[in-house]
């Protein structure tokens, strides 16, 4: 059995959404002709090979047909990540968020008990975010809250974010940050990407950010059961950052002397990441100590990332692991890090 | 050997003297009313310890609360930020991080509960190393130091 832990759908057009918006916002999107953009935000221009060749699904029966008939998927957990970069008004993202978990709700896990689906939440108003969260928390089928790993100007580790982090801790919701986002925020220290190559790449660079952001400014002190997972993001930059991370901490503790244990142990504590991209090694044994570095099948847990093309990484990755570790990185991490009865 | 550092009145409270004695080189501190003296090499990589900054014990309770003992206690080696106790010599890494397994910290029957260092440390655990510590005194108003050195846990007040 396994558990994809990322898999993509999308609404086909806005036209899809309205139903689920409000007679204003329904004005507003026909008024100005808003649409949704294929390539949300430059993620996944529709001719890259990134981007897959299917398309992403956008009912239920086209991605039964496609990924879960005939697979051993026991869940699998959908991430649209539309609405990550349409609107920079806060009032129409809410709503924006709202009408695409319905959607979800309603268009989706409704029909097949496989799904589960993180819910999209505002992330220019974090008090709307808690309220989205507050609203949908007790419905067990959203497994987790999915922000942007490219958010805004301020990383999640500001306490700006903490009413978020939160309230979706205390709902049991895994916090996802998933690759892409806001485009107009800087990818990198050193500002804008000039291709889709170095925005790419980015995605990775970004997510060391974040998880920097979250362990140095005390998160999980004071949040001991929140989870975030990496989705999309990789993982193999994971020893570098830490080994650097554990060895600045020890002199430069005083700063932030609400972080109590090792950089380390907060993110295997605290962080899974998904299989899709896997940047890794070829070789044999070069490979098998990536996989004992990065320390993978605690780490890790399975995902598609369909319909997206990241390569063979993560099949080499699972073909390298022994049984436990493959049994691991398929299933049980999930099972355990979402609380998924099998 | 004993070696006048200074008169006493000459070396006010927050003022450090390095001295050179055959080879060595020794700090000593004055914080408060007290006397340190500790060896100007530092054991992580033999970093001139004593030019580095003093600093109290910081704790936390969380995200942007900051509370700071009065006494600056520590020292930090210039090189890599090392923090040893002035008194002891003991050096602590991170909050919460265990101690290297070869290295055994104890604490002396009867000892005064300020020089606990499960209570000095403010959360953090005891590191590998441990500077060199030497007793320091205030003899007819002059500081001396006595480069016989002393273990942890020992230090003389004025």
């Amino acid at each position: 059995m396994t558990i994809d832990t990322d898999a993509h759908c999308a609404p086909a057009s806005i036209k899809t959404l309205l139903p689920y918006l409000d007679a204003y916002w329904r004005e507003y999107v026909l008024g100005a002709n808003l649409g949704l953009s294929p390539s949300v935000g430059g993620a996944y221009p529709p001719g890259a090979p990134t981007s897959g060749e299917a398309g992403v699904p956008n009912t239920v029966d086209e991605l039964r047909a496609k990924l879960l008939d005939g697979s051993d998927l026991r869940y699998a957990i959908l991430n649209c990540v539309t609405p990550f970069d349409v609107s920079r008004n806060l009032y129409f993202e809410a709503a924006l968020t709202r009408a695409i978990n319905e959607w979800l709700r309603t268009e989706w896990l409704e029909h097949d008990e496989r799904l589960r689906a993180g819910m999209v939440v505002p992330t220019l108003d974090p008090e709307a975010a808690v309220a989205e969260i507050e609203r949908l928390g007790t419905d067990r089928r959203f497994t987790q809250v999915l922000l942007p790993v490219r958010g805004l100007d301020v990383r999640y580790g500001h306490k700006r974010y903490h009413p978020v982090l939160e309230a979706a801790a205390a709902h049991g919701l895994v916090v996802c940050l998933h690759a892409w986002g806001r485009v107009a925020s800087a990818p990198t220290f050193t500002g804008a990407t000039h291709s889709y190559l170095e925005d790419y790449l980015s995605n990775a660079q970004i997510v060391q950010g974040q998880v920097t952001s979250l362990i140095a400014e005390g998160v999980f002190d004071k949040l001991p059961d929140l989870r975030i997972c990496l989705a999309e993001c990789g993982f193999a930059w994971a020893p570098s950052l830490l080994w650097r991370f554990d060895k600045e901490w020890k002199a430069v503790w005083r700063e932030v002397p609400w972080v109590k244990a090792k950089p380390s142990e907060y993110f295997y504590r605290h962080f899974r990441a998904t299989t899709q991209p896997a940047q890794l090694p070829k070789d044999a044994k070069e490979l098998a100590e990536a996989v004992e570095l990065i320390r993978a099948p605690e780490l890790l847990m399975h995902a598609s990332d369909y319909p997206h093309n990241h390569g063979d990484g993560a099949q080499r990755l699972l073909a390298a692991l022994d049984g436990a570790a493959a049994d691991a990185v398929r299933y049980t991490n999930a099972a355990a890090f979402y609380d998924l009865a099998s | 050997m004993r070696i006048v550092v200074a008169r006493a009145e000459d070396f006010a409270p927050g003022d450090r003297r390095i001295v050179e004695v055959d080879r060595r080189s020794i700090g000593v501190f004055r914080v408060g009313d007290r006397f340190y003296a500790i060896n100007n090499h530092c054991p992580h990589q033999g970093g001139p310890l004593c030019l580095g900054r003093t600093a109290p014990w910081a704790l936390s309770s969380g995200p942007g609360e900051f509370q700071v003992s009065e006494e600056h206690a520590l020292l930090a080696c210039p090189w890599h930020g090392w923090e040893y106790d002035l008194a002891t010599g003991q050096s602590f890494l991170g909050p919460g991080e265990a101690p290297v397994r070869s290295y055994q910290v104890s604490v002396e029957p009867g000892e005064a509960l300020t020089d606990d260092p499960d209570l000095r440390m403010a959360g953090r655990a005891p590191g590998p190393y441990v500077a060199e510590t030497f007793p320091v005194r205030v003899e007819d108003e002059y500081v001396v130091v006595d480069t016989q050195p002393v273990g942890r846990d020992r230090r003389t007040e004025r």
